[in-house]
């Protein structure tokens, strides 16, 4: 496809070091003046060989390392591996951990959105964002620090529940945090929602139609905002998502801005998800004992969950070792970015960024 | 739809070629031989009843003697899951299925230049992940000898 170059077209490399590609991510752009002819995505500069190691490693062993998948989410990567491994072994998780766990997954989940989002508007030109996000991820990085004392990639969760209990002063410190966050995303919206160069660079731009998401497998904000109101934590509830009470926002038109408005929503929701299990987590245990030298039974699982990019899977096949046979990740940001040439065919170059921005694809995610 | 009308609706069409097998976290799963592969993915996705519009994980797992590729498929309307099979030798040829799903392009992209499989009328069969001068064999089969490469033993 980059072979058949017309007479007015040329190409241009938007390189693998680039302050706009949100990681190295190279894309060949074919150019005809300012409009884009196509774009081809050269991935791989991040390639850690992440499955060929899982087959070199203990269950334990591998957990740190399911960390580094997308370490801006790491408790959703953490969380997904210990459920496939505890569907294949059928351990209980006690009460307490599933409640611990769905507060440091929603947790992390307004801390993932806070990061894109401060990116998003950088890209287009907003510098003030930037700071006002990282400043309430500061806060969230310190309670996240209290609990496992790591800021970014936890290696918090266990099979059968979570490694440490969480400390007397967590609770009154996030229920503080969940009153001081629900003004602040008011606060981001009076910045950018109606503002009109925000709305000239994202209304209407980089339009996904539904079928088009589907027939490319992509999922999480990109697909809810094509109005497809899907999300696992309400259609397959996985741990103790259904005694929670939450929306799950969806767009109309499935262009920029609607994917904007629906991770702004998200965030609203999460902080709401934290409140309702901050008031009603039970005291008791936090970990099901497991044997120290960790044999699941031979066979074959696949456990998905709704990360913050779209959907995480896990397949792992055990030939009852201790050392899983092969261990492939279904990861979110993957398939969103295989849609991007469809997309974007047709806009001019300075769209590209907006439309590469608001698919919130993480490079990590997409190697392994 | 329950479990047992799916794997019927599957056997009605395709009899018997269709050998179930335990699978934890999904409905369904069953094994089909390879040359079948498109027509079973196809009759998957445009089946109203069916309806596996969702193509989430396309995997492949070297068992030393041949190869099996996974299908993980999934349903948005009737949300039911089911997990294909299929078994191959080692360097084999396959349909691609990206007519049924584009979503498979990339994911077969992937196996191709890790595992060394050939998928038939693959509208792209460019290497993915690792670099283009990369002359080393594929790196995912399980004899795969690299430098640095040390295996913990087996317990």
């Amino acid at each position: 496809m980059v072979e058949k170059v017309g007479a007015e077209e040329f190409l241009v490399n938007m390189g693998p070091q680039h302050p706009s590609t949100h990681g190295v991510c190279r894309l060949l752009l074919k150019m005809d003046g300012e409009v884009i002819v196509d774009v081809v995505p050269y991935v791989g500069y991040l390639h850690r060989s992440m499955e060929k190691i899982a087959e070199n490693r203990t269950y334990l062993q591998y957990m740190p390392l399911t960390d580094r998948i997308d370490y801006v989410s790491a408790m959703f990567c953490n969380h997904v591996f210990c459920m496939a491994v505890e569907k294949l072994a059928q351990i209980q998780v006690p009460e307490r951990a599933e409640y611990i766990r769905v507060i440091m997954d929603e947790l992390n989940r307004i801390a993932s959105h806070l990061v894109w989002l401060g990116t998003f508007a950088l890209d287009l030109g907003a510098i003030t964002p930037f700071l006002y996000c990282f400043r309430e991820r500061e806060k969230i990085l310190d309670l996240l620090e209290m609990v496992c004392g790591q800021r970014m990639t936890f290696n918090y969760m266990r099979f059968g529940g979570v490694s440490r209990d969480l400390l007397p002063e967590f609770i009154p410190k996030a229920k503080e945090f969940v009153q001081y966050f629900k003004p602040r995303v008011d606060e981001y919206e009076a910045i950018l929602t109606n503002n009109p160069i925000f709305l000239g660079r994202t209304k209407g731009v980089g339009i996904l139609d539904q079928k088009i998401a589907i027939d490319y497998s992509v999922t999480g904000p990109n697909l809810r905002a094509t109005g497809l109101r899907w999300d696992l934590r309400k259609e397959e509830p996985y741990s103790i998502y259904d005694r929670f009470e939450f929306d799950i926002p969806a767009g109309t038109n499935s262009d920029v801005w609607d994917r904007y408005m629906v991770r702004i929503q998200e965030m609203r929701q999460a902080n709401r998800i934290v409140e309702q299990a901050l008031e009603s987590i039970p005291e008791g245990e936090i970990k099901t004992k497991t044997p120290t030298v960790f044999r699941p039974p031979k066979g074959e699982v696949y456990a998905r969950i709704e990360s913050t990019r779209g959907e995480m899977g896990f397949y792992i096949v055990s030939d009852g070792s201790t050392i899983p046979y092969r261990v492939k990740l279904r990861t979110a940001s993957f398939s969103n970015l295989a849609v991007l040439p469809v997309m974007s065919r047709g806009w001019k170059i300075a769209d590209i960024v907006a439309i590469f921005a608001s698919l919130d694809v993480i490079m990590p995610d997409v190697d392994r | 739809m329950i479990k047992e009308q799916i794997l019927q609706a599957f056997q009605n069409k395709f009899p018997q070629k269709i050998e179930e097998f335990p699978f934890v976290g999904m409905d369904v799963a069953f094994k089909v031989e390879s040359d079948l592969i498109l027509e079973v993915c196809r009759f998957a996705k445009e089946t109203p009843e069916l309806g596996f519009d969702l193509l989430a994980c396309l995997s492949c797992v070297d068992y030393l003697d041949h190869m099996e590729l996974v299908y993980n498929l999934f349903s948005f309307t009737h949300k039911h899951k089911i997990a294909i099979k299929t078994s191959l030798p080692r360097d084999g040829e396959i349909d691609s299925v990206t007519p049924a799903w584009n979503a498979a392009n990339w994911h077969e992209r992937e196996i191709a230049e890790l595992f060394g499989m050939t998928f038939k009328n693959h509208p792209d069969p460019r290497p993915i992940l690792l670099p283009e001068d990369w002359n080393e064999g594929y790196p995912m089969r399980k004899d795969w000898e690299g430098k640095d490469f040390v295996r913990l033993p087996k317990k």
